[in-house]
């Protein structure tokens, strides 16, 4: 199918994930809002964030840095596309840094669950392989468990 | 030693698909380079330059034996890219589950300053 190229199905290179959070949605949506909300939640905790800039309205970027206990390091560059409070937020996501070329778009839907909310997040990537890619090794268990392993292992000074 | 800046880190190292496969193939055992290239259904010369940049920001090792030098994985450049390849689901479904522990903190705080 000719007409098809190039375009391939949105399903096709998505992830989605959900949770229910216990919490209003007002709650769950300023956890979003402010840098110092995302700094307690955002990254793991022994990880560092580190902010250089940060403008949550459309078309504003957040511009910062993870350092992991390892001292790796991290880009957190990020693009706020639409801000809708208190229901979405969509940002593109430059995993590799602000040159990414294959920005990751992230839509996050919070949905009112009687006191609870239920927050969506659903990753478009570029392609179906880059979805796969990044799906792969996260849904193998096998791969992820030997990569914890070794991680552990070279925690450990071998 | 002037090195293009594109190849000098694990981050930058992945960021190219053929290189990503790479680390795929030898996620599961160690393999000989024909075996990549024919995997990658490129040529040889082209799958040694991507193992090369793997392995100078040690991500891939290599080994002598016998006659064949076989590539497998290095744990030592794991680790800065372990969250990237991780996979962004379970990377999201931690993210939100702290998120789940920050809401009700601050439900908890709210209602018990009121």
């Amino acid at each position: 199918m000719a007409a098809e190229t190039g375009t391939e199905q949105e399903a096709d290179r998505e992830i989605v994930v959900s949770r229910i959070i216990d919490g209003p949605r007002t709650l769950v949506f300023d956890a979003f809002t402010d840098v110092k909300n995302l700094g307690v939640w955002w990254v793991p905790e022994g990880s560092r964030i580190i902010t250089r800039t940060f403008d949550f309205r459309p078309g504003g970027i957040w511009d910062a840095t993870i350092q992991r206990p390892g001292g790796s390091e991290f880009p957190n560059y990020i693009v706020w596309k639409e801000i809708a409070p208190p229901e979405r937020i969509v940002w593109l996501y430059y995993g590799m840094g602000k040159d990414d070329p294959q920005p990751v778009q992230t839509t996050l839907t919070l949905a009112e669950r009687g006191s609870a909310t239920e927050a969506t997040l659903r990753l478009v990537f570029g392609s179906k392989e880059q979805r796969d890619q990044a799906a792969q090794y996260g849904a193998s268990k096998g791969a992820q468990q030997s990569l914890d392993a070794l991680a552990a292992y070279v925690a450990g000074g071998r | 030693m002037a090195r293009a800046a594109t190849t000098s880190d694990a981050f930058n190292a992945v960021a190219e698909p053929h290189r990503r496969r790479i680390l795929t193939l030898l996620k599961g055992r160690e393999r000989p380079v024909n075996e990549l290239a024919r995997a990658l259904r490129i040529t040889q010369p082209r799958t040694s330059k991507h193992l090369r940049v793997l392995r100078e920001v040690g991500l891939v090792r290599v080994r002598e034996a016998g006659q064949q030098r076989l590539y497998g994985l290095d744990a030592r450049g794991l680790r800065p890219v372990h969250s990237w390849v991780a996979g962004f689901e379970q990377l999201w479904g931690e993210r939100l589950d702290r998120l789940n522990e920050y809401v009700k903190e601050q439900e908890k705080e709210r209602s018990d300053g009121s």
